[in-house]
């Protein structure tokens, strides 16, 4: 009698605690995850157009924060060039975002000029760049670190945060779920 | 009747803690990148110390100013003289007082480096500590007695997963100026000797 009313108290604080930490994982603050619901974001592109993350509501977007002083970022650039082609076709969307100081004047000619080897191939990075500012980082959980990559559902949560250069095929792997 | 509680205590804190421990705040004072390491502010993963040549410095004499940089181990700061004309190169700019005159600032040689990040394209970086140095001047309108020399230091650090944002940071310089003709008293020789210039 005493071992059942033990484990069945132990099971009542166990969902409890579930309970409690379902409830922080819809907080504030995302980490890998958290669904976090999408904040209202608007970015201006290069040409000085504004973009919403709302009008991308319906695809998995891949947010990667970059810089063009960034070394680390360079490596994940050949793969979100990559992403872009292999699942934009199926709801898919990469977007660049340059955390430079001086905006479009060193971000674009980068964009247009750089040449990452993509398999084998030659490219410049043709997905989607739009320039952050802190404000804009902060609304997206902050940045402390670049490369930052957040990945979002088709129905706008934040599912996953990546602080730091990751492997492809974790990238890869979360992209093919959320598709 | 006298219920254990213990065990289902024990338990519940296997489960809690861990889980806990993951679930703080990431974007405040740190975080964890892929690899597992601690990301720090930029600004903590570089301390820099002043110190004056001369004990003080006489109007009319030359006298030098070395910021020693200690950073933190395993992070990298950009070199004066990065190998990529994207990168940001450390710099350390001062705010001259009246009177006082730069005549040269001394950054030491970066070290090429090889990181995961760039294998195959080694890096112009300064890591552990190195020690940027200004040449100055006391002229002869130099307000006499304590003078501040207030300095900014700008630097970019990264470590091998993940860089952090270029950041300004103060470095406060104090000296005396003394009447021209005072016997100056150098100091500080473990930073100013020249065996130590070399580095």
């Amino acid at each position: 009698m005493k071992k059942l009313f033990s484990f069945l108290l132990f099971a009542a604080v166990l969902s409890l605690v579930a309970t409690a930490f379902a409830g922080c994982g819809k907080s504030k603050g995302a980490s890998a995850g958290v669904l976090e619901n999408e904040p209202d974001v608007t970015f201006k592109d290069l040409q000085g157009n504004n973009v919403t993350l709302a009008s991308y509501k319906g695809k998995v977007v891949l947010l990667n924060f970059w810089a063009t002083w960034c070394e680390p970022c360079r490596i994940e650039i050949p793969w979100m060039i990559e992403f872009q082609q292999k699942y934009s076709a199926k709801g898919f969307t990469m977007l660049g975002v340059a955390m430079d100081d001086e905006g479009t004047k060193v971000v674009a000619p980068f964009v247009q000029k750089t040449q990452f080897n993509v398999d084998g191939h030659s490219m410049t990075m043709d997905y989607p760049i739009v320039l952050g500012t802190d404000d804009i980082a902060s609304k997206l959980g902050g940045l402390i670190g670049l490369p930052t990559s957040v990945i979002i559902s088709r129905d706008g949560k934040i599912v996953k945060r990546y602080i730091g250069l990751v492997d492809h095929n974790t990238i890869d792997k979360e992209i093919q779920s959320l598709l | 009747m006298r219920i254990n509680l213990m065990p289902a205590v024990a338990l519940c804190a296997l489960f809690v803690f861990p889980a806990g421990a993951n679930r703080g705040p990431r974007n405040n004072a740190g975080a964890h990148p892929q690899d597992g390491s601690i990301l720090p502010n930029a600004s903590a993963v570089v301390k820099p110390r002043s110190y004056v040549s001369l004990d003080s410095v006489p109007r009319g004499s030359q006298f030098q100013v070395a910021v020693v940089v200690d950073i933190a181990r395993g992070f990298h700061m950009n070199s004066h003289k990065p190998s990529d004309a994207y990168l940001i190169p450390t710099t350390l700019t001062p705010q001259l007082p009246p009177g006082i005159q730069l005549d040269e600032t001394v950054y030491p040689e970066g070290r090429s480096e090889k990181f995961s990040f760039s294998p195959d394209k080694p890096l112009n970086v300064y890591t552990g500590s190195v020690t940027l140095r200004l040449r100055l001047s006391a002229n002869a309108n130099a307000a006499l007695g304590a003078t501040s020399l207030p300095l900014i230091l700008r630097y970019q650090a990264c470590n091998d997963a993940a860089c952090l944002p270029p950041v300004k940071v103060p470095v406060a310089v104090s000296l005396q100026i003394a009447p021209a003709g005072t016997k100056a008293h150098p100091v500080h020789p473990e930073v100013f000797s020249p065996s130590s210039s070399s580095k």
